[in-house]
């Protein structure tokens, strides 16, 4: 290498760099000096947007702090890594969480890898107004491991000012959604209808929810319902948003903000960002259209668990009852729009937040709830094939259907 | 080389201690993990049973797969050839003086100091639907209708190539720019005496001089571009999977560290056949001086 | 030919900055300006909103702490078990030197995915998953040889010479190595140090596959560019590139094509 020019310019910078080696090492000395005072705290992780985080952190979790005379830690962890991070920390033997928040369609990995509690014993401390429907989605082979705290149900959001341009309505069927799109696309050159295609769970719910609005059995791909739900997505495809391909639960947020959709589907934690902190007044929600057959929303929604090797596991049972109580849920209700569990808490939402919260309570009336099934990763696979492959790529239906069908028997006949 | 215990020097016991950490190191946290992503590779997912080709058959059979192999193979060719005609442009440029030049070498190094992750944040408002390049194609009366970059397609690989071209032209110009301070100034004199005009002397003195430096380039960038991860993450997501993000999509979104492995082994066994037979045409020792 | 020259420059340092002018102005930018069917280019309104809520919202300190930690770990780490190697390689015969720099080297070949997925698994059984340790020992694999690589040039730069004559005055292998050898190489170990306090500060594919609950600060921005999220992402990617700019330009004496091989990424 070049001797000389090395031994030349390094002692000239010498200085300054050494002075940043010397901050490097204090870092090192002053870090260790950081030790958290022994108190008892409780680990909670959950899945939430920035604003939703931002009330739980600053109304909710504190009233649990003072009444238990703790300190909560909030974490937040995605639902497809959970299983992975109970598993880790379990095989490790430091269990550092006490409590966590799932998305109820992925409950039987946690309870098949064995690192969530039974919670059956407590069953009875659970207060008779919870719905009992969201009761039975935390219950696996006849035993109860998850408490439900907080239902959801995708709802449609729509962008007023562009369809009254164009004098158009939200769309209450498919073919007025086929209309609606194709309306777009010849006003303005671009699909402005957003379909979540990014592929794994907001795809597969969605294609979930559209098959049984159709009629067909969404486990059975080559089910005539099943078949026509991918023969109309193969012919809406054209007039969506090309921004559909990048859209998920979140960014479907980001593309109603920009104006580049005007009409999707989506939970409904996005109402706060878009109307409150981005300002866009124009987008209205609705329950959303029906199917050829039905109206069908799929519940989703998040249950409370408590894994295997905390050593809090009082503290974060009176933490699960805390969240199932009817003041939390109604301050839920208030604070964030979200539906609740309770038959007895109405939670009066603020005024603006009203019509938004009317589609909510509407769409969990055509309410269904999903199988728990064991093989709900290589499902959300094939599902997911047969959308890229039919949907986006254009490839008959029925032939693709067959064959995918026959990989799901042979994923089936595993379990 | 003979074949003797130690080198010229060889100190023993000593020499093996300071050598030691390294090493093991290197075997155990490098060497080990590729091997073992091998081994896992040609495991049964169920059974256990070893070896199996089962998970290869899985991920051939699997039609993302082939896009991503596509995909990573476009990007690296294309990019390879853009950023190394760019940084040799560049490269000339900057290797004759001009008032301004400090400047021009200061702005360079930015894309250096901009984390591969944050570049690629910065993409996405470039290369959005409702995006800034969009939006200034629009303003100069070019576009009527939105353009999407990153739904897919060859669009969308080019996207990505641009998006890398911002980030690593610079050290393919840095290393070039080294290449053509080295070439000694004479034989350009001798070559203006010879009668030499300007593409001539490109084309006779600069381009054979460079030649170590191009190689440099090339290899340095090239195992890079075959394993470009982050960018594709983070600009396109699912919708173009190169074969970095279809090996960390099958292990995170589908919990198969089986295939996982495969797709690894597949993509591993590309840059090292790519990266020797190169070495072999090109030489070795020009990588390391 | 002049004016051609300033024309390609200005353009190139238009594709150069705008991407930075861009992050920069999202992160002071009023959501209106940004999220509408037609973002403006220049800054109209200025707002701190964004960086108030990073700031005081109690989400930034967490991950900066934990990159800062994992950073210095590594770049510790990474001379204690690099500089005696390399000063052995040094000292190598030509041969026997360009062999081990070569294989060094060929471990950058190996891609990245395939040695975090064993490590990820692994780590899960020897609860180092999702710790700051495994992390640094993760982003070792990346740093190790190139500071290796670095300091073989460094100790390459110290004449024979005055470690014989050190030996000559009566000076052990050890006093030699201490009172001599080190201080003239210090300047060549800082330099590896701030290079390895880089690569990990920036790293990304390691933590994605190592880190969950606890983020480091690159995991933090992919987190809200799936969010959509441009404000915050804008400025988290801020305030992770603030110091890696001021670190290359201090190093940029030191930018030479064998440390960019893998220095820079």
């Amino acid at each position: 290498m070049t001797k000389t020019h090395q031994r030349k310019r390094l002692p000239a910078h010498r200085n300054p760099i050494q002075a940043l080696l010397g901050l490097l090492l204090a870092w090192t000395v002053a870090c260790p000096g950081l030790l958290v005072a022994a108190e008892r705290t409780l680990t909670v992780t959950m899945r939430l947007d920035e604003s939703e985080w931002r009330v739980m952190r600053a109304e909710i979790l504190p009233r649990f702090e003072k009444e238990c005379q703790c300190t909560v830690v909030p974490r937040d962890v995605p639902p497809e890594q959970l299983a992975q991070l109970l598993q880790a920390m379990a095989r490790a033997g430091r269990m550092e969480i006490d409590v966590f928040a799932q998305d109820n369609m992925r409950l039987l990995e946690l309870v098949s890898i064995g690192v969530v509690q039974d919670l059956s014993a407590y069953e009875s401390r659970i207060a008779p107004q919870v719905s009992k429907v969201l009761l039975e989605t935390g219950r696996i082979q006849g035993r109860l491991y998850f408490f439900p705290y907080r239902p959801n149900v995708q709802i449609a959001y729509y962008n007023a000012q562009r369809f009254e341009r164009y004098g158009l309505s939200p769309p209450g069927t498919w073919e007025e959604l086929l209309h609606v799109a194709r309306v777009f696309k010849e006003k303005e050159g671009v699909g402005r209808v957003l379909f979540q295609a990014w592929g794994g769970a907001p795809t597969v719910t969605q294609v979930y929810e559209w098959i049984t609005s159709a009629g067909g059995d969404p486990l059975v791909l080559t089910h005539p319902g099943t078949v026509k739900t991918f023969r109309f997505l193969q012919e809406l495809w054209p007039y969506l948003s090309p921004d559909s391909r990048q859209a998920k639960w979140d960014t479907t947020n980001q593309f109603l903000a920009q104006e580049s959709a005007y009409l999707a589907q989506n939970w409904p934690f996005g109402v706060r960002l878009l109307i409150q902190e981005y300002g866009k007044t124009a987008i209205k929600t609705y329950s959303g259209w029906a199917g050829p057959a039905r109206k069908a929303h799929v519940i989703g929604g998040e249950v409370l668990g408590i894994p295997v090797g905390t050593p809090n596991v009082p503290l974060a049972l009176d933490f699960l009852r805390f969240m199932q109580s009817k003041g939390i849920q109604e301050l839920l209700t208030v604070r964030l729009g979200w539906p609740s569990l309770r038959t007895d808490a109405h939670g009066r939402v603020e005024a603006w937040m009203r019509p938004y919260f009317k589609a909510v309570t509407e769409a969990l009336t055509h309410g269904i709830v999903r199988k728990n099934l064991p093989y709900w990763p290589e499902y959300e696979k094939l599902v997911n094939e047969a959308f890229v492959r039919t949907v986006v790529r254009g490839e008959a239906v029925e032939g693709t259907l067959h064959a995918l069908q026959a990989r799901l028997e042979r994923v089936q006949g595993r379990y | 080389m003979p074949f003797r215990l130690g080198w010229r020097g060889f100190r023993g016991a000593i020499d093996v201690l300071f050598l030691a950490p390294l090493t093991l190191y290197i075997l155990g946290l490098t060497l080990w993990p590729v091997l073992s992503t091998m081994a896992l590779s040609f495991q049964d997912r169920r059974s256990g049973s070893f070896p199996t080709l089962a998970n290869y058959q899985a991920v051939v059979e699997h039609f993302e797969f082939w896009d991503a192999l596509y995909n990573t193979l476009f990007i690296s060719v294309v990019g390879l050839s853009l950023e190394l005609c760019l940084g040799l442009v560049m490269a000339l440029c900057l290797s004759v003086p001009f008032r301004g030049r400090g400047v021009a070498r200061a702005l360079m190094l930015i894309p250096l100091g901009v984390p591969t992750i944050v570049s690629a944040a910065n993409m996405r408002y470039i290369f959005g639907t409702v995006g800034y390049l969009n939006e200034t194609l629009h303003q100069l009366g070019l576009l009527e209708i939105p353009i999407d970059w990153t739904s897919g397609g060859a669009r969308t690989l080019m996207a990505v190539v641009a998006a890398d071209l911002w980030k690593v032209t610079p050290l393919v110009m840095l290393i070039l720019l080294a290449g053509l301070e080295s070439i000694p100034g004479e034989l350009y004199e001798a070559a203006v005496t010879d009668g030499a005009g300007a593409w001539q002397r490109f084309r006779y003195v600069t381009l054979p001089l460079l030649k170590p430096a191009i190689t440099a380039a090339l290899i340095i960038r090239g195992i890079d571009a075959f394993r470009i991860f982050a960018l594709p993450l983070t600009l396109v997501g699912r919708s173009t999977p190169v074969l970095s993000t279809y090996t960390y999509f099958e292990y995170v979104d589908y919990q198969n560290p089986y295939t996982s492995a495969a797709s690894a082994t597949i993509l591993l066994v590309m840059i090292l056949a790519t990266t020797i037979a190169y070495l072999q045409i090109a030489g070795t020792e020009e990588v390391i001086s | 030919m002049r004016p051609l020259t300033y024309l390609a420059m200005s353009a190139m340092a238009a594709f150069l900055l705008i991407p930075v002018y861009l992050m920069v102005k999202i992160s002071i930018s009023v959501p209106g300006e940004v999220f509408t069917q037609h973002p403006t280019l220049l800054i109209h309104d200025v707002t701190l909103d964004h960086w108030r809520q990073i700031v005081t919202g109690g989400m930034l300190w967490p991950p900066l702490k934990k990159s800062l930690t994992v950073a210095t770990a590594t770049a510790l780490l990474a001379l204690a078990l690099s500089a005696p190697a390399a000063y052995v390689i040094a000292r190598m015969p030509r041969g026997w030197k360009y062999t081990t720099l070569l294989i060094l080297f060929f471990t950058r070949m190996f891609p990245e995915v395939g040695i975090a997925l064993p490590m990820a698994i692994r780590f899960i059984e020897w609860g180092l998953f999702d710790t700051n340790l495994g992390l640094t020992l993760a982003h070792l694999v990346r740093t190790l040889p190139i500071t290796a690589w670095i300091l073989v040039g460094s100790f390459e730069a110290i004449p024979r010479e005055i470690e014989e004559a050190a030996g000559v005055d009566g000076a052990g292998h050890g006093r030699t190595l201490l009172r001599v050898i080190l201080p003239l190489a210090l300047p060549g170990l800082t330099v590896a140090a701030l290079f390895a306090w880089l690569l990990s500060w920036e790293e990304f594919t390691f933590a994605v596959y190592l880190s969950l609950a606890s983020r480091t600060l690159p995991l933090q921005v992919y987190y809200y560019v799936y969010q959509g999220n441009w404000f915050l992402t804008a400025t988290y990617t801020t305030i992770i590139t603030i110091p890696v700019l001021i670190l290359t330009y201090a190093l940029q004496r030191y930018l030479k094509a064998g440390t960019l091989a893998g220095a820079i990424k």
